[in-house]
């Protein structure tokens, strides 16, 4: 195990995704401050699988809400699509309205909304973002064949069986068809078997639509043949080469 | 996509349900205000609807509905005889309890001139007025009698020949119109065996004094009740007559208290209504709050249900202003919702209350309004929870 990687060469980072840089988040003041995240610096490419490992506490899940723009780190430089959104305090960009341009999230529990149907949770992502409400649903429909979910279109979340909820979750990811997924936990709530189709599920969507999709989980047996895999460990990022070596391998 | 419509859809029920609740609390705001405009329209209803200039009643009294008023029968002679007065009458009305139409009733006589004195029952709506001198009455609907019903008040049997629709006294009892002096005979007069006993006890205390039988025999009938008191005179004057000066002239030569309809009206709001008006208006303030309390308690319980959706919209790139438009607008279609539920209960059962409801349009659309905005201010307690909820309670389990 060791630090992780220095960032790509100049010609390198030009081709990421997401560029991040000597990331700091402190909580609390004086005595009492936690550092949570440390110096972190990585890269993530377009199409390229990326594994975010860790116990509770290490600080995987700050570094997810820092990347994802939802908490503002202390320090250090964010880049996503080659536009400087962190820099030492936010650059004045509308990050919610760049959240929902760019970035697709799936969660550990699927958070689809419970009042809406499968076509409709797709399609809310869309409307929310500007798009017609037909030519949303039109999409919607087309991402629900895309995920073998077409004869699911108009039921209801809550009879939706856990694998079919997190397909649903991925078909809004990909609604905006965004450059980064990030999915924090995407197979915990679901056995292995539906875990392991959820993963491959999302292998695909990374080679065919050169998206980057960055993962926080817990399990190793889910990310294998995942091209980076990074473990954080007391708010550091590091590579395990061993972990990386057996799951390319 | 409304989202506010797709989460009611899926909770139609229990929407209903929290509809219907609130519905019939805001139909007893609607229904307090029938009551506050019924208890004073009814208060004022004799008033407004006797066509008399003067109402004259007891020296220093504020008869003869705020307080009780007692004058002699012939006073409306002396009043008739007054400069300017074209037409005086004398008037009785009083409350009694007797037992009408197969149940026990409370309701209001009212004795006057039948033969074309003041105070009679403006509008007849089946049959006549009064033709005779006794025996007849004038009833209102409300005490469930009908046309050639006869009913038996002290000693005697009353048929009804005419019927009047909503007449009713300061207490929002109907209305019996007798000519009179039946009026005075209900009011004073016993039946033959209390008569019997009292005028024995009246000789028996006679006798004790030292008079003699022919002396007791004489002075009997001026120890009989009041049934020569009326409670008012009516007065009408002339076209052209000076209103303060004719009153001036009754109260300096008649040692009588006079007050003008607009006057006796008064009476009545400022004193016997007043109170009533302002407990009813309390009571009306107070459910207003409480609705808008539940309204606002409901609005955030809904928002709270669904606040990882909301952090989940938030999180996926939602404004502010879509999480606001689902939120104001299950407030908007909860509180519409239950103020048409309401207005439809209210419609459907005013005319079944026993009180009076009065139900004014502009009164009911203030009250729309105080409902429309108060929901909508009462749902920014839901609006700050979810705008301050923070989009990473989407993430974890």
């Amino acid at each position: 195990m060791h630090c992780a990687r220095p960032l790509h060469s100049h010609s390198e980072a030009d081709m990421s995704i997401v560029q991040v840089e000597g990331l700091r988040k402190v909580f609390g003041q004086g005595e009492l401050a936690v550092e949570a995240l440390r110096e972190v610096s990585f890269s993530v490419e377009p199409g390229e699988l990326m594994a975010l490992l860790g116990p509770s506490g290490s600080g995987k899940s700050t570094l997810l809400l820092c990347i994802s723009l939802i908490q503002e780190p202390s320090s250090g430089r964010i880049t996503m699509n080659g536009r400087k959104i962190y820099d030492n305090g936010w650059t004045g960009i509308d990050v919610r309205r760049f959240r929902r341009e760019n970035i697709g999230f799936i969660f550990q529990a699927h958070n689809l909304i419970p009042f809406l149907n499968a076509r409709d949770n797709i399609a809310i992502a869309m409307e929310i973002n500007g798009v017609h409400w037909k030519a949303a649903r039109k999409r919607a429909l087309e991402l629900l064949d895309y995920l073998d979910l077409s004869n699911r279109s108009s039921a209801l979340p809550a009879i939706l069986s856990g694998g079919e909820q997190q397909r649903v979750a991925i078909g809004r990811a990909l609604a905006n068809s965004p450059s980064i997924i990030f999915a924090d936990e995407p197979t915990a709530s679901l056995d292995t078997v539906r875990g392991t189709k959820v993963m491959e599920l999302l292998k695909r969507i990374a080679r065919e639509q050169q998206t980057a999709v960055i993962t926080v989980t817990h399990d190793i047996r889910m990310i294998e043949g995942f091209d980076t895999i990074y473990h954080i460990v007391d708010g550091r990022l590091v590579v395990d080469d061993a972990v990386a070596e057996s799951t390319t391998a | 996509m409304d989202l506010a419509i797709k989460d009611v859809q899926r909770h139609v029920g229990k929407f209903i349900a929290t509809i219907i609740g609130v519905g019939l609390l805001m139909s007893i705001v609607l229904i307090m205000n029938g009551i506050y405009q019924g208890n004073t329209s009814d208060g004022v209803w004799l008033i407004d609807n006797t066509a008399t200039d003067l109402w004259v009643v007891e020296n220093g009294r504020g008869g003869p509905f705020n307080e009780q008023s007692r004058i002699a029968e012939e006073s409306w002679r002396s009043v008739a005889a007054i400069s300017g007065v074209a037409k005086a009458s004398p008037f009785i009305s009083y409350t009694v309890q007797r037992r009408v139409a197969m149940r026990e009733q409370q309701f209001a006589i009212i004795g006057y001139d039948v033969f074309g004195g003041l105070g009679g029952p403006g509008r007849i709506v089946a049959g006549r007025p009064i033709a005779q001198a006794h025996y007849e009455a004038v009833a209102d609907m409300k005490l469930g009698l009908r046309l050639g019903d006869t009913l038996h008040l002290g000693v005697h049997d009353y048929t009804v020949v005419g019927l009047t629709r909503k007449a009713v006294d300061a207490g929002g009892n109907p209305l019996l119109y007798l000519s009179l002096h039946d009026a005075q005979e209900v009011l004073y007069d016993q039946d033959n065996r209390a008569r019997e006993r009292s005028r024995s006890a009246e000789t028996e205390r006679l006798i004790r004094s030292g008079y003699s039988s022919a002396e007791t025999q004489r002075l009997l009938p001026l120890l009989s009740d009041g049934s020569g008191t009326v409670n008012a005179v009516l007065v009408k004057l002339r076209p052209g007559a000076s209103i303060p000066r004719v009153a001036a002239d009754i109260e300096r030569w008649l040692y009588l208290s006079v007050y003008t309809s607009r006057q006796e009206r008064n009476l009545m709001l400022e004193g016997r209504l007043r109170k009533m008006a302002a407990i009813l208006g309390l009571f009306r303030a107070l459910l207003v709050i409480v609705s808008l309390v539940i309204i606002a308690l409901l609005i955030y319980v809904l928002t709270v249900e669904k606040i990882k959706a909301i952090a989940t919209l938030k999180l996926i790139g939602a404004s502010n202003g879509i999480i606001v438009r689902l939120i104001l607008e299950q407030s908007i279609v909860l509180t519409v919702s239950s103020f048409l539920f309401a207005w439809v209960v209210v419609q459907l059962t005013y005319d079944h209350f026993p009180r009076t409801l009065v139900l004014l349009p502009h009164e009911t659309l203030a009250s729309f309004v105080v409902f429309f905005i108060g929901g909508m201010a009462s749902s920014l307690v839901g609006i700050v929870h979810a705008l301050r909820t923070p989009p990473s309670l989407a993430l974890g389990g």
